[in-house]
């Protein structure tokens, strides 16, 4: 892939974050690592942006987060879906297929 | 439930803003030595290791900053409670206007009451639009990508929106080269 910046909007990388936390509790790291599995590496993201969208997140009470220990024995941050955010991802996939249907159709109108 | 503990954590962040900034800067540290580590395995050497996760990270004080700020910053949308104090308002104008139309005759106001209650529900109904006018140039800046149901552009006026800002430019508007704004965004050489 090349190195091009395809520029993520930013309710693009909230959705992708809370896609990646909606398979379980994660910390910063891996929630970049699960967001370039599940996009077979389509999708990078400067690793540090991803911090402030999760700040924000859980400001509005979509993710929730706890110090725990990790698998190398470190303290780390995890982030984990509430109920709302689980709400609120059902509602993004919702307005993100409508978008993208929309735009498809712009660009096949001959 | 989240929004009570998303606002206790603001009220903690206000509180000891040191502690929050050791946090965010100790989970930062995290994901550049996980990301060193990731990159060692991968056959690299370790300075050349630490060196790429630092920049794939990106700009580590600027993300500190902003993660900070977030964590200071308001834990609720202030959006219903403005719509509440509105409607208050509005209510209270309306029953000053009341009592100005049934205020007795021989009183000071007596003579003027029509024009007085007139005068208050003027100054609501300006209130209101202006206050509506400023929501609709606040506007909603999470996506940068506009849905059917947004306001038009104007006239000759084109929106501009990003994260921090929305204001109305004239594209009819020219400079001293007498380039209107969209030429100068296409052709800023």
């Amino acid at each position: 892939m090349g190195k091009s910046k395809a520029g993520l909007l930013q309710g693009t990388l909230d959705m992708l974050i809370l896609k990646a936390l909606s398979l379980g509790a994660l910390h910063g790291y891996g929630i970049g690592q699960r967001i370039a599995q599940i996009s077979d590496d389509a999708l990078k993201i400067e690793e540090g942006s991803l911090y402030p969208g999760l700040y924000r997140l859980e400001r509005r009470g979509w993710i929730e987060s706890e110090w725990d220990v990790s698998d190398n024995n470190q303290r780390a941050k995890f982030y984990k879906l509430t109920r709302t955010g689980r709400k609120q991802l059902i509602l993004e996939e919702q307005n993100w297929e409508r978008l993208a249907g929309a735009t498809m159709k712009a660009l096949r109108a001959s | 439930m989240s929004r009570i503990k998303a606002t206790i954590r603001f009220l903690y962040a206000r509180r000891h803003p040191d502690q929050i900034a050791r946090e965010v800067e100790g989970e930062l540290r995290f994901h550049i030595e996980m990301r060193t580590a990731a990159n060692i395995e991968s056959g690299m050497r370790p300075n050349e290791a630490q060196l790429a996760a630092r920049q794939s990270f990106g700009d580590f004080h600027r993300f500190k900053t902003e993660c900070c700020e977030i964590s200071r910053s308001l834990s609720f949308d202030p959006m219903p409670l403005k719509m509440g104090l509105h409607i208050a308002l509005a209510a209270f104008a309306g029953a000053l206007a009341l009592w100005a139309v049934n205020v007795p005759h021989h009183s000071f106001v007596g003579p003027f009451r029509q024009l007085v209650a007139i005068t208050i529900l003027t100054c609501l109904f300006v209130f209101v639009r202006r206050a509506r006018s400023r929501q609709r140039l606040a506007g909603d800046h999470s996506s940068d990508i506009f849905m059917a149901e947004r306001e038009r552009p104007r006239n000759n006026e084109f929106f501009v929106s990003d994260a921090r800002e929305a204001r109305h430019i004239n594209i009819a508007a020219h400079d001293d080269q007498g380039r209107t704004p969209v030429e100068r965004m296409f052709k800023s050489e």
